[in-house]
């Protein structure tokens, strides 16, 4: 075993000169600025724009919006990821690029295009309307756009293969002869999926979920489109102090907020699934 | 079989794979704390008989019966069967002792014995020191005997086990071997034991079935399998053989005289005369530069020196292989090309129809 040597003294590392000096430029910087937006005031430091924020029950009902949506998005793509991660990494090879292939495709679609896409499926007389009231669940033909209920169908689709293809790709790796191995064992199949299964796929889950509620907290332009200025989340009051109402201090603040939170989630939910992986 | 009560009895199993038939009707009766082997070449059926015996496959046919008891349709975590996987298939985010405890939890037994079982069966494998471990940080062999502890801490009424040495080298397998038998022979577990490597069998049966296209050729004791092969593919599969093939020429109250290639020989068999044959003799039961009760003359070809034994290799025609295991030459390894004299018993002559 060689002993690796320091980024400085190891050439390949330049190899990601390209990347840090973007990343430098483009993302960090910026940051750097609306951090310092954020916390400065006519007298320097402060926590000022922070206290004034909070201080609007207004805003308090944008940050519940904005985690709300984010939670139902994720658990959404949850409960439907975690089974069709587990269909497509125990498909046949065919099949399994079939799948692979439908569920990468869309993405190749933008983010606007399908928004409308769904603005025209969700309304009153929209497939999703038109196939409640023929099966009988709704009496009568009802819209679904511009609801919260549509925001989340819709978000949830769009957010979709963020949440399978990582669980999907720590689900093909379990030998699925450790199922077998417990079934031998006297273990029945839900004992097995807890103890087995359920634990060593949570890292896929966790970098699902980190996907999907990173972007769908921060999400904007679905929202416009399916939901509208009624509900404001804190990515399109973001949008709006910047670009209507010129408040850069507003904006940098609320930003902040948004990415603190969407960090925390990401953070914390990532240190849940090791806690309770390592116990299992 | 008749003077044996079978413990595990299947009969008729049959299992397709789309067109491929992989079992065709096996029947394998298994006495309780016997030790049976399913020996054959990769293809052969072995490790889809043993699936089918856990649950884990469904056969097309056939009956499986455990303990009185018939297990056929029987989901495997209802049915008492362990298995020890060729990958050990242990559990990566537990601890030895955890995988080990793991049937015990899922059978819902006190914590108490829980605790008390592991750490008995981790003694009884020698790793009562790794228990806090996890299994990922353990060497091949160790891995082996965790999955061992652990099908067996839940006492299953009947053990399989799934080529469980083919990861390990050759002087570890050789090890393991004797005390894996040790072990269940102490603990009388009923075990039927899957692998292609003959001396595997031979070393650790107490039957051996040997398979060949989903069918068991032959099932007996590892002596008889190789004194006795019933059919070409036993003899051929089991140990090294010298065989001649030739013609019937005289047949009498089971016995027969051959010609073949090297000249007139003799054997017990029921064969009509005209009848093409294959001779066969285990290479260890013929005796070289001495005259018989069958004497060929050969020249030697090659003589291979392998420590305990020295194998010679004599000139033969293409359907024919001709060699001799002998202990030592005290006079010393005789030069390729040399005549020898190959002297043997009628009573270790085995004969088959010509392949």
């Amino acid at each position: 075993m060689t002993k690796a040597l320091s980024p400085w003294r190891d050439p390949v590392a330049l190899l990601a000169a390209p990347a840090v000096l973007y990343l430098l430029a483009l993302y960090a910087l910026p940051l750097v600025w609306l951090l310092a937006k954020s916390f400065s005031g006519p007298a320097g430091l402060t926590l000022a724009p922070y206290a004034e924020f909070f201080a609007d029950p207004f805003n308090w009902r944008v940050v519940a919006n904005t985690l709300s949506i984010a939670l139902w998005v994720t658990l959404v793509c949850l409960l439907i990821g975690y089974p069709a991660s587990f269909a497509l990494a125990r498909a046949g090879a065919a099949l399994q690029i079939a799948m692979l292939v439908a569920i990468i495709l869309p993405l190749s679609v933008g983010v606007v295009v399908k928004a409308f896409a769904w603005q025209i499926v969700l309304r009153r007389d929209g497939v999703v309307s038109q196939l409640l009231v023929g099966l009988g669940i709704w009496d009568e033909p009802q819209r679904l756009l511009f609801t919260e209920t549509g925001l989340v169908l819709g978000a949830a689709n769009i957010f979709l293969p963020f949440m399978i293809l990582p669980i999907y790709s720590v689900v093909k790796l379990i030998d699925p002869r450790l199922d077998e191995a417990g079934a031998t064992l006297g273990a029945t199949p839900i004992y097995r999926f807890l103890r087995v299964t359920l634990p060593l796929s949570l890292p896929g889950v966790v970098s699902g979920v980190a996907f999907v509620f990173s972007m769908s907290v921060s999400m904007y332009v679905i929202p416009s489109l399916l939901i509208g200025d009624r509900f404001q989340t804190l990515s399109t009051l973001t949008g709006r102090s910047f670009l209507f109402m010129r408040n850069e201090q507003l904006g940098s603040t609320t930003a902040v907020i948004l990415l603190a939170l969407a960090v925390s989630i990401v953070v914390g939910s990532g240190r849940l699934a090791r806690r309770l992986g390592g116990s299992a | 079989m008749a003077d044996r009560t079978a413990f595990l009895d299947v009969t008729g199993a049959e299992k397709s794979f789309g067109a491929a038939t992989v079992l065709g009707g096996v029947d394998l009766g298994v006495a309780g704390g016997e030790f049976v082997s399913l020996l054959g070449p990769s293809g052969c059926g072995k490790t889809t008989l043993l699936r089918i015996v856990a649950g884990l496959l469904a056969a097309d046919r056939g009956r499986v019966r455990l303990d009185g008891e018939d297990i056929t349709g029987r989901p495997p975590h209802r049915r008492d069967v362990g298995v020890v996987f060729q990958n050990y298939a242990l559990f990566p985010h537990l601890t030895v002792a955890e995988n080990v405890a793991f049937g015990l939890k899922a059978r819902r037994r006190p914590a108490g014995e829980i605790g008390a079982t592991v750490k008995r069966f981790l003694d009884l494998v020698h790793l009562a020191d790794f228990a806090d471990r996890s299994v990922r940080a353990l060497s091949g062999g160790q891995q082996q005997r965790v999955a061992v502890a652990r099908a067996l801490a839940v006492r299953p009424k009947l053990l399989l086990l799934d080529e469980p040495f083919s990861a390990l080298d050759r002087k570890l397998r050789e090890t393991m071997q004797i005390e894996l038998r040790r072990l269940l022979r102490e603990l009388g577990t009923t075990s039927v034991f899957v692998t292609h490597d003959q001396d595997e069998a031979l070393t650790m049966s107490d039957r051996i079935a040997v398979m060949n296209r989903g069918a068991i050729e032959q099932l007996d004791t590892p002596e008889t399998i190789y004194r006795r092969p019933q059919t070409a593919f036993v003899l051929e599969f089991v140990g090294l053989s010298v065989r001649l093939s030739g013609k019937v020429v005289a047949a009498t109250a089971g016995k027969i005289e051959v010609d073949t290639a090297l000249g007139r020989l003799r054997a017990g068999g029921n064969f009509a005369p005209g009848a093409a044959v294959m001779l066969a003799v285990r290479p260890e039961r013929i005796k070289a530069g001495v005259v018989g009760e069958n004497s060929v003359t050969a020249a030697l070809r090659d003589a291979v020196f392998q420590g305990a034994k020295i194998q010679l290799h004599f000139e033969a025609n293409d359907r024919d292989q001709l060699m001799v295991e002998t202990a030592d030459i005290p006079s010393g390894i005789p030069a390729p090309g040399t005549m020898l004299a190959l002297g043997w018993a009628v009573a270790d002559t085995l004969v088959y129809a010509a392949p």
